[in-house]
């Protein structure tokens, strides 16, 4: 009996340095792990870094030649005769986002809540999965759509003469952004715990009143970050826009002249321009604009964000 | 424990396309090692893309161990390209060792003229003008004309096509239509399109639009309108009858060496201008 | 049951409005998004009735043409595929375990803040900007061309802040509970991620997978400066180095300068190819999250 405590005690000491060089690996993986993530988001911003250093050094090479006040406010863009108003391209990046928020909000909103809270189960899985599809399409495509299907219908309808212009492209970049606010949305309307809707049938509120009054007002963050994206996908899209906007550095206002956005007006121009000329200096900028209007709009939102969540 | 087959499986799957990648690295740097003198990058003008592409394809059969990467963006981007040695050969629908068209001259680097290009001022189908003068594309171009019942059709607006800034079509038409006369970029019947087949598709979907396009395009829901009387066909313009037309350079940078200059012979050779070069309805320069 | 019964009249109006309210609304957003799905579907008809008819193997793996009808597309379509497969490679890892950091190791103060605030703007970037970096990298700096490398490196950039904040939101969303749980049980912090929250995250974050590789798979600006517009001629080319054209990009080409006689065909042929194709793409990323949640009892 005495001779087997010492086994005994080997024994635990044995388990014991197992138990220890075991905690040490996991320790050791958890700190490597940590790592990775640490080395992913330094890598991401640095790679985004680069991006925004590459194409801010550029673009304000542009203003060795244009003024600051003439860039901004001036719209007369004719680079021939030295002209770098960007003024329309501004204003019109900021108005085509508005319009197609306009109309894709409410539209979204609705289908999401259609999809989250009225539609049979069966029936939920195949709309998700459609919008899903929608997003992959390329854009060419849409703008292809665009150009041969609704712009001959707006001319007819409005009377217009050519039919490019904001209604156009806020049309299409509806279509284009209705699957990704949809499908976010959607997904904060079922994070919604079944115990809040339940409660609201227990104290006698309609469907209807559950919507409004509950799901909604729970999914706030959600919906909103669902309208970000959205909005970041119309101010970046380009390749549609530039095939139902119509391409002229005017002011469009009316919704059916043609005209520009920072966008289209890049990708029009980029490739036909010399790499040393003011001009290309001048769309760099714009890029840089771009970047910073998304910038800016986004830091908003996230206050308000913040904000409604305390 | 369905969870823990999941993450097995898509382990398997990244360590089976790193092995994947592995073997494409491999191979790769066998196959540069054979071909590394033979190495001809074409960039530039998409005008001439359709030329330059089927031009490789031939090439590449006769002279299999010559390999050729074919690329097109934007006519400025051949002289460009070319100058900056990201190409050795670039493709421009213009002379660009003269300055043309706001877009400085290129020094140092050699032209080749590979195949004349004839234009076409393009109108809807169903537009009952079949002819233009000259002065009445100025016109309607500066914006003096608006209505088609001024050139003798029916009584509607003008919708003006205009190309992109820095297209090769709209330097040649600048040039050789326009001579001089400025275009005006603006007003609610005024339009700009990126490339040729966006000006074919804006035309043909507009009854009452008005634009221009290599004339190997012309086909569908548009039609050519004769300049000044004399009918847009290849023969005209190989004559010289007909106004609107320009050239297809390829560029260098001094003087072509090598598996460049045994492509840029290939093009020029009886062969093929007078075989491919004709079917994409260009007109050989020789 | 008297009391039941001698409701006011006013309350009993009241209920009534309200059911009508209800009905009336509740009909207004199934009809509009009805309509909508009515006018989605009728698009997609459009795209693939056009094309889908007269596709057949020629079509899907034979080598294009420049002057005769008949040519394939075979080239494009495994560019895009490989390049897509390459981009995912590269990016997956990187912007899960950024969107991981940010929303389990980043400290909440003012500077993540705005680190967050970048990453969620620089989403947002249009696609040409960073077709206009990866040129100036690859194209310009590196002097290689343009490649299948250069085109799958910069498609994973564009994919990485999207990456990295559909993660972030998606791990943000696992109830703190379940975490506390995890840690009870004597797990580290690295095991309650990887066997606890990214489980209960995985469903977002394969949607926003299935997001970005639909995106990655129809991006068209990014390919044209990077890829180029043609394909290296041969099929199965593995070769990094190739010219990577994909087929939005051969899409763009073929509407915008092919002389090929059959170009509208090929053009509806390719859309109608490309809409299947994200098709199977999103069917294809759901389907193992399908089955594992198809098992358990719910």
């Amino acid at each position: 009996m005495e001779k087997l405590s010492p086994d005994w005690t080997d024994a635990t000491n044995l388990l014991t340095a197992r138990r220890q060089s075991r905690w040490a690996a996991k320790y050791a993986a958890d700190r490597f792990f940590r790592f990775l993530c640490l080395g992913s988001i330094i890598f991401l911003g640095a790679v985004l870094g680069a991006i925004v250093l590459f194409v801010s050094e550029t673009g304000f090479l542009v203003f060795r030649d244009v003024s600051l006040w003439e860039f901004f406010f001036s719209s007369r863009w004719d680079p021939e005769h030295g002209k770098y108003g960007a003024a329309v391209f501004i204003a019109g990046t900021l108005y085509l986002t508005l319009v197609t928020l306009l109309i894709a909000t409410p539209i979204s909103i609705c289908v999401a809540v259609f999809i989250a809270e009225i539609a049979p189960p069966w029936l939920r899985q195949w709309l998700r999965t459609l919008l899903d599809l929608l997003v992959g399409i390329p854009s060419i495509v849409y703008g292809y759509l665009g150009a041969t299907l609704l712009i001959p219908w707006i001319r007819e309808h409005t009377g217009a003469p050519v039919g490019d212009g904001f209604l156009a492209a806020a049309i299409v970049l509806s279509i284009m952004i209705l699957p990704t606010i949809t499908r976010i949305t959607d997904d904060a309307l079922c994070a919604v715990p079944n115990e809040w809707r339940e409660a609201n049938y227990a104290l006698g509120g309609t469907t209807f009143q559950m919507i409004v009054r509950v799901v909604l007002p729970a999914a706030k963050s959600g919906i909103a970050a669902a309208v970000i994206l959205g909005m970041a996908r119309a101010i970046g899209e380009t390749m549609a826009v530039v095939m139902v906007i119509g391409n002229v550095a005017q002011f469009g206002f009316d919704l059916v002249t043609p005209t520009s956005v920072l966008t289209s007006h890049i990708v029009m121009q980029i490739l036909n321009v010399d790499f040393q000329s003011t001009t290309n200096h001048a769309l760099y900028m714009m890029a840089f604009l771009l970047l910073l209007i998304s910038i800016s709009l986004i830091m908003a939102i996230r206050r308000l964000r913040l904000k409604g969540g305390q | 424990m369905k969870r823990t087959t999941l993450w097995k499986r898509m382990a398997a799957a990244v360590l089976s396309s790193a092995l994947l990648i592995g073997a494409a690295f491999t191979t790769q740097h066998r196959a540069d090692a054979a071909e590394v003198s033979g190495k001809i990058v074409i960039a530039g003008s998409t005008a001439l893309l359709p030329l330059t592409q089927q031009a490789a394809k031939e090439f590449k059969k006769s002279h299999p161990k010559v390999k050729i990467v074919v690329s097109g963006s934007s006519s400025i981007a051949g002289p460009q390209s070319v100058a900056k040695g990201v190409a050795t050969i670039g493709a421009c629908d213009w002379d660009a060792t003269r300055a043309v068209g706001g877009f400085p001259a290129y020094k140092g680097l050699k032209a080749y003229k590979i195949a004349k290009i004839p234009f076409a001022v393009i109108v809807n189908k169903n537009n009952s003008v079949d002819n233009l003068s000259v002065q009445q594309i100025q016109d309607i171009y500066e914006g003096k004309i608006t209505n088609w019942k001024q050139v003798g059709g029916k009584d509607e607006e003008i919708v003006v096509i205009n190309r992109a800034k820095g297209s090769g079509t709209r330097v040649n038409f600048e040039d050789k239509i326009m001579d001089g006369h400025a275009i005006k970029t603006s007003g609610d019947n005024y339009k700009e399109v990126q490339k040729s087949g966006d000006m074919v598709n804006a035309v043909s979907s507009n009854p009452n639009a008005i634009g221009f396009v290599d004339l190997a395009y012309v086909k569908g829901g548009i039609k050519a309108v004769s300049i000044n009387g004399v009918k847009a066909t290849t023969a005209n313009a190989a004559s010289g009858k007909y106004v609107f037309y320009g050239y297809g350079y390829l560029l260098t940078k001094g003087e072509a060496k090598g598996a460049d200059k045994a492509f840029i012979n290939y093009i020029l050779s009886k062969k093929f201008q007078n075989g491919s070069l004709k079917k994409l309805k260009f007109i050989p320069v020789k | 049951m008297n009391e039941l019964v001698s409701v006011p009249s006013k309350k009993m109006g009241r209920f009534r409005t309200r059911r009508t309210i209800n009905k009336l609304m509740l009909g207004l957003i199934s009809a509009v998004s009805l309509s909508i799905f009515s006018l989605i579907l009728a698009l997609l008809y459009t795209i693939v009735r056009k094309g889908l008819p007269d596709i057949d193997v020629h079509f899907l793996v034979g080598l294009p043409e420049e002057i005769d009808a008949g040519g394939g597309i075979g080239p494009f379509l495994w560019n895009s595929l490989y390049i897509l497969f390459l981009s995912l490679f590269l990016s997956l890892p990187i912007g899960i375990g950024a969107g991981i950091f940010l929303a389990e190791y980043a400290p909440r103060t003012r500077s993540m803040e705005w680190v967050r605030g970048a990453i969620e703007s620089l989403a947002s970037v249009p696609s040409i900007v960073f077709g206009l970096f990866g040129y100036a990298l690859f194209v310009e700096y590196f002097q290689i061309g343009v490649t299948i490398l250069g085109a799958a490196v910069t498609l994973a950039l564009l994919n990485l802040p999207v990456l990295a904040r559909v993660t972030e939101e998606a791990v943000t969303a696992v109830p703190s509970t379940w975490r506390e749980a995890s840690f009870a049980l004597g797990a580290t912090k690295t095991q309650t991620i990887l066997k606890t929250v990214l489980p209960a995250a995985a469903r977002g974050i394969v949607t926003g997978v299935s997001l970005v590789a639909c995106r990655a798979f129809g991006e068209s600006a990014i390919i044209l400066l990077v890829g180029g517009t043609s394909a290296s001629g041969e099929m199965w080319d593995f070769h990094l180095l190739s010219e990577g054209a994909t087929l939005p990009v051969h899409l763009w080409y073929i509407q915008s300068e092919a002389l090929v006689a059959d170009a509208q065909e090929i053009a509806q042929k390719t859309s109608a190819l490309l809409v299947v194709i994200v098709l199977l793409l999103s069917f294809a990323i759901r389907f193992p999250l399908w089955l594992t949640q198809r098992k358990k009892p719910r």
